[in-house]
């Protein structure tokens, strides 16, 4: 068979890869995407076994590293206070996610402007509203209008549950006269598009065997592949190719057998996560980009940002059904968002209310705290945590450091042999004041609801579930990786739509902002067919 | 030490000598509400999640055969044997003792005959989830006056 060149390969199935799939899918250009994971199948969700709470610490843990699953490849993050956790599969991290779905204020955009830091983006709020909008449907989001943290926005469904634990904190948030409100989440409330409404279950970081929880696998995938996109799973790309004309025309991967395999392509995309991408350009070394592809500027890989996390838990003296409801979707508040210098710090911060813990992870938690003895004290101890517990993370923004960073690992490789990600990551003397701010305020607004006692971890180590930065965008080749609209300086027929282009990281988990760019990559791209190389 | 078993990685004395430590980590309550670990069968989970597990097993399976061995040189009888207090001293000098209360805790705690007497449903989050009493979202009247909050740019 010969080989076939198609208009646009995508590499990876994730949020951003389904998101710019479906949004180039009505050109009717020839459109592949090869994703190393697989199609999951519900059915064999955790949510579904009795040993679900277990297998968070087994087959569903956080980190790559922990699952060893063949999909994933590993990560030496051994040189980072934070762990990584993503996932590989046609939906990528939005298996697991919690569906936290906010936006980025206006002023995200804009830190170096209005705060004296890091750099503006080189596009604003209101260039991305319209497609947070078309995300907002696509995904289905629920939420509530009206919230005066942001400009006016849509959700399309009402809000998730908020139970006795949202109720409980935003009394507590009321006696302080601190902002909250009901968080935006892409999980739905009601019938919508074919999917059935949450049920409340908790498991919504161990896949959504409801499919109320929007993962791109049964969102943005099934509406793609009906206009004639392609997925191929299980093909594991290990680097992009170039021409003598220094554009890439294809990539080098591994099939489902460890087979190498050789796609060629007029346009290539990368929407492989703030990790894989810039390992992806790193392990395509050529005579042309001897340090790695669309790296002429040095800075793919550079400037790694995570979010720095706290987890600050209190300890209730009444029942509050706090195993049910979305995991991580509850109540949100953003009292201290926006910079204020007084506090010692720039840049803020969002608290988001989680539920409680279920049995199994009410003894381990109680274990690692030093609360939950063996012996005859055991039973009282579990009794007195167990439903008790509610609290909430913190979501610090970091700022970019060129010293964090993705480089390539000189020994460690995936299953197919391709050299595996390191980390170096330091937090800021700005991210621990922020850190211990939030970890006080935190404290003080779970005692205004009634905590007895509450328990900070910060920085929460497992929490590297947002990778932002390492091939980020500008309008200068010399100090950004792509422009504006995701095209890479140094190859004009390469883009990149992962949260690697972010600027900077806001305070709020990233998938939202993350799909809306891709959306605005794909509208760009569709503007400029005639002369997209140009 | 009998190791060398795929399908038990406990010889009958070290398997003995688990269940009795079970009963010392979780024992029954007083109003046998709540079972202790022992008589969940709990063995047999810990000797497959140690499967999975096969750089604790040998730690494991040494502890419990330490036991047996210091309770016979200090009270001439086997670990099983010893009073409470006894067993409780002895166990509180174990390294062992550590990853052994990760599984069973976990097994315990997801085990239905205790999940029953917690009062919860023994079952699966899914496919029935959880019912949840409508949001009292006029908690919001307050927070509805605030001016906004972001910044315009």
């Amino acid at each position: 068979m010969p080989e076939e060149t198609v208009d646009v390969l995508i590499v990876g199935a994730g949020a951003s890869g389904a998101a710019l799939a479906w949004s180039l899918a009505d050109t009717r250009m020839n459109i592949l995407c090869l994703e190393q994971g697989d199609w999951m199948d519900p059915v064999k969700y955790p949510g579904m076994t009795d040993d679900w709470e277990a297998r968070q610490l087994g087959d569903f843990a956080l980190s790559p590293n922990a699952r060893g699953r063949r999909e994933d490849y590993p990560v030496n993050d051994t040189d980072s206070p934070i762990q990584t956790s993503m996932f590989n599969a046609v939906g990528g991290s939005t298996i697991m996610y919690a569906a936290h779905f906010p936006r980025f204020h206006p002023s995200d955009f804009k830190v170096r402007t209005l705060d004296g830091v890091a750099d503006d983006w080189p596009l604003d709020y209101a260039r991305l509203a319209p497609f947070y909008d078309i995300n907002a449907r696509m995904m289905g989001v629920s939420g509530l209008a009206g919230d005066p943290a942001y400009p006016p926005k849509e959700v399309p469904l009402p809000p998730v549950t908020l139970g006795k634990v949202g109720e409980t904190l935003a009394r507590g948030f009321n006696r302080l006269g601190w902002h909250w409100w009901p968080s935006d989440s892409a999980i739905v409330t009601q019938e919508y598009e074919g999917r059935a409404p949450c049920i409340n279950a908790g498991t919504c970081l161990l896949g959504c065997a409801q499919g109320a929880k929007a993962s791109t696998d049964i969102t943005y995938w099934p509406a793609a592949l009906r206009q004639g996109v392609r997925l191929k799973t299980r093909c594991r790309v290990r680097e992009i190719t170039v021409a003598g004309t220094g554009m890439a025309d294809g990539v080098i991967y591994y099939d489902a057998d460890g087979v190498e395999r050789r796609q060629k392509a007029e346009v290539v995309v990368l929407a492989c996560n703030g990790i894989g991408t810039p390992r992806l350009l790193l392990n395509s070394r050529s005579t042309l980009f001897p340090d790695g592809l669309a790296n002429r500027s040095g800075l793919v890989g550079k400037h790694l940002m995570f979010h720095p996390y706290a987890m600050v838990t209190g300890i209730f003296d009444e029942p509050l059904e706090s195993y049910k409801g979305p995991t991580g979707c509850c109540i949100m508040s953003q009292e201290f968002y926006e910079t204020d210098r007084a506090r010692g710090f720039v840049r803020g911060y969002s608290f988001e209310i989680l539920r409680g813990f279920g049995p199994v992870s009410t003894a381990l938690w109680g274990m690692q705290q030093g609360r939950m003895p063996w012996g005859a004290d055991h039973h009282q101890a579990f009794g007195d945590l167990f439903d008790r517990t509610a609290g909430m993370v913190v979501i610090c923004e970091d700022l970019p450091d060129s010293r964090n960073g993705v480089s390539l690992d000189p020994d460690l490789k995936d299953s197919d042999g391709i050299p595996a990600p390191k980390i170096a990551y330091r937090l800021s003397e700005n991210s621990n004041r922020m850190l211990e701010h939030s970890v006080a305020r935190a404290k003080e607004v779970l005692e205004a609801s009634g905590a007895q006692e509450t328990v900070a971890v910060a920085p929460l180590p497992f929490a590297g579930w947002h990778l932002m930065g390492t091939a980020r965008m500008g309008s200068d080749p010399r100090t950004s990786v792509v422009n504006e609209w995701g095209r890479c300086h140094d190859v004009r027929n390469l883009f990149i739509v992962d949260g690697s282009i972010f600027v900077t990281a806001a305070a709020v988990n990233p998938t939202n902002t993350i799909q809306a760019l891709a959306l605005y990559v794909g509208e760009t791209i569709k503007k400029n067919l005639a002369n997209l190389f140009d | 030490m009998s190791v060398d078993s795929d399908d038990h990685c406990f010889s009958a004395d070290e398997a003995s000598t688990l269940a009795s430590v079970l009963d010392e980590i979780i024992p029954p309550t007083g109003d046998g509400r709540l079972p202790g670990a022992g008589e969940l069968g709990l063995a047999s989970y810990i000797e497959q999640a140690l499967r999975k597990t096969p750089e604790l097993r040998p730690m494991i399976v040494q502890g419990l055969a330490d036991l047996d061995e210091i309770a016979r040189r200090r009270h001439a009888q086997r670990f099983v044997a010893l009073s409470q207090q006894e067993k409780a001293a002895l166990l509180n000098e174990q390294g062992f003792l550590f990853p052994l209360l990760f599984h069973i805790y976990v097994g315990y705690y997801q085990n239905a005959r205790v999940l029953t007497a917690l009062g919860l449903d023994p079952r699966p989050p899914h496919p029935k989830g959880y019912e949840m009493e409508p949001s009292d979202l006029t908690l919001l009247d307050t927070v509805r006056r605030r001016r906004k909050l972001y910044r315009d740019c």
